[in-house]
């Protein structure tokens, strides 16, 4: 059964567990590739983690002139072959998340792969893996619509990648609750 | 698109309206100069070493695929800007430094580690002097002739450019040119395929047919090439017709593949130089700045190309404050983004991101 990364982005206790989880990945040479961000630090804690979200369009790869940047069979973008990438951070620019991370000195860009050793046989990624919150979840398509039907308070606050995104991702993204003022039952 | 593209042909220009497709053009013109190179070097194929023939079937085979590939590449969107602006800025001070920190002595890949540049140097540069001395062999470019004094003659383009004593340290070195340069090419794919094994890294994303097969054809030429020598010296030849089929075999299918698997980096890496310098130029000619917090980040024609890019690819990434995603600073990104989760403007708040470095 196909499984995918999905985000319930205000469970996030801004533990940056999964910075840390993403740098043990094999072939990430203990470099994490993710970010979490405070929403609003001046004010208060609230935290959400932002990764690589796959894009089914992913326009990374588009504005690649070395076709470094490949499309897995599972949907993963994976990170710059490393003997392919000619340095010319193109992809950093085109990405429209801000996600490709950039070495000057390796001249070699480098990218969440989503674990591709690991989801390639089903086995969660690193970050999903670790998450203590259930902010990273590693769920089945079914699973994801289950969640939808729970939170569906027919209110139209079911927040999901579309609209929020600028295209079809592979990763879903998801809001249920406390920042749109509904409360949220586990 | 045929359609257009043949509407949209400047007239007169014979040269390229003679040929069916570019691919049919750098074919004809590239046999051609090999002939040529050939006849002007083996003095009107006076000199020609039969047993090479194979060689020179699999090098125009090689050819054939080469174009194919570099052709379709060369027509994606990002890769015509940059080998269009890059080649026109061939000609800069930084060029020549850059060009043998990328192709030659390959610094960014000790920054990578010095396990992996010294895999690098062996294998890239084992087979670059291999190179050097097959293929003026193979095309008759360069031979040798004994004179009687017990010295030979080493003839390049039909000229001779040495006369070395047959014993001595340069005769020698050319002898076991082959042989040296296939021991430097056994340890790199060694060292590589040890790592494969002890590296999880190198162990990612490998696939049989892109990761293992170049490497296992390089060592299967290189192993071949040095049995060769083995069986010159130590048997007296014995099979060795048999072998130097399999050697001959062997570097064909290599040359053949070159085009479309890992080894296909050989001949697309120069672009790394065309890349720097295209970043180089247009950043001192005005840099781009966030539209959020004023950093200057990306050149403006670097940033007005990716855009074009993405237009071309039919993606277009509007902010609704009126600006193209691309135009804010990669931090403002990435807040900008969290923004449109949770509603709040975290990329107006002035604060310096929060540091995303886990230290592993
Ligand atoms: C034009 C100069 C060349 C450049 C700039 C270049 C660049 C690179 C780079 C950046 C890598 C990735 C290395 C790493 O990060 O570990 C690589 C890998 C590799 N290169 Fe080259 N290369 C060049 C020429 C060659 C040549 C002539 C060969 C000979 C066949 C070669 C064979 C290989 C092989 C087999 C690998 C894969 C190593 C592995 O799988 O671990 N390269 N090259
Ligand atoms: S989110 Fe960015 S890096 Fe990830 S696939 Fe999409 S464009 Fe590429
Ligand atoms: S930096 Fe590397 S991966 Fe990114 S677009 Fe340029 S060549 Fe491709």
């Amino acid at each position: 059964m196909k499984k995918r990364l999905y985000l319930e982005l205000e469970n996030c206790i801004g533990c940056r567990s999964c910075l840390a989880a993403c740098t043990q990945c094999g072939g990430h040479e203990e470099r994490n590739r993710n970010y979490v961000y405070d929403v609003n630090p001046l004010v208060n804690r609230q935290t959400m983690p932002l990764m690589c979200l796959h894009c089914e369009n992913p326009a990374c790869a588009r504005s690649c002139p070395a076709q470094a940047i490949q499309i897995h069979e599972t949907g993963a973008v994976l990170s710059a072959l490393v003997e392919k990438c000619i340095g010319c951070q193109n992809c950093t620019i085109a990405c429209p998340y801000g996600i490709p991370k950039f070495d000057h000195e390796q001249n070699l860009m480098y990218k969440c792969d989503l674990c591709i050793d690991r989801t390639k046989d089903g086995i969660p990624p690193m970050c999903a893996s670790v998450c203590p919150s259930n902010t990273l979840q590693w769920l089945t398509d079914e699973e994801i619509e289950n969640k939808k039907k729970q939170f569906n308070l027919d209110n139209g606050k079911w927040v999901t990648s579309m609209p929020y995104l600028e295209g079809e991702t592979n990763v879903k993204v998801n809001l249920p609750g406390i920042l749109q003022g509904i409360t949220k039952l586990f | 698109m045929q359609a257009k593209a043949a509407v949209n042909q400047k007239p007169g220009n014979t040269l390229n309206n003679a040929f069916a497709s570019h691919f049919a053009k750098s074919m004809f013109l590239s046999v051609t100069a090999l002939a040529i190179l050939s006849f002007i070097g083996t003095r009107m194929f006076t000199h020609v070493d039969l047993n090479l023939y194979g060689y020179m079937v699999g090098t125009i085979v090689f050819i054939g695929g080469f174009f194919y590939r570099f052709i379709a590449w060369g027509e994606r969107p990002p890769t015509k800007l940059i080998l269009k602006k890059g080649l026109k800025l061939l000609f800069r001070k930084s060029t020549p430094k850059t060009s043998v920190e990328h192709l030659a002595t390959y610094n960014f890949i000790w920054n990578r580690g010095i396990y992996r540049w010294t895999q690098h140097v062996l294998i890239g540069w084992g087979c670059i002097l291999s190179c050097f001395v097959t293929f003026p062999l193979v095309f008759g470019w360069m031979y040798f002739t004994m004179d009687d004094n017990g010295h030979y003659n080493i003839i390049a383009m039909g000229m001779k450019v040495m006369t070395v004593p047959a014993d001595g340290i340069i005769a020698n070195l050319s002898y076991n040119a082959l042989n040296i340069t296939a021991v430097m090419v056994i340890a790199g794919v060694c060292m590589a395929l040890y790592r494969r094994l002890k590296n999880m890294q190198a162990r990612a994303e490998q696939k049989f047919l892109y990761d293992f097969l170049p490497l296992y054809m390089l060592l299967l030429v290189s192993i071949t090439g040095l049995a060769l020598t083995f069986m010159n010296i130590f048997l007296h030849g014995a099979g060795q017709p048999a072998m130097s089929l399999i050697h001959q075999w062997s570097v064909i299918i290599t040359l053949i593949y070159l085009p479309f698997g890992k080894l296909a980096h050989i001949p697309f890496r120069p672009m790394s130089v065309l890349a720097r310098n295209y970043r180089e130029h247009y950043a001192e000619q005005g840099m781009k700045e966030c539209k959020v917090c004023g950093d200057q980040f990306v050149s403006v024609e670097q940033s007005k190309d990716v855009v074009d890019v993405l237009g071309v690819n039919a993606i277009e990434f509007k902010a609704k404050e009126g600006h193209h995603l691309a135009e804010m600073c990669l931090p403002c990104r990435r807040k900008y983004r969290i923004a449109q989760f949770s509603g709040f403007p975290t990329h107006e708040v002035k604060v310096k991101e929060a540091n995303q470095n886990a230290k592993g």
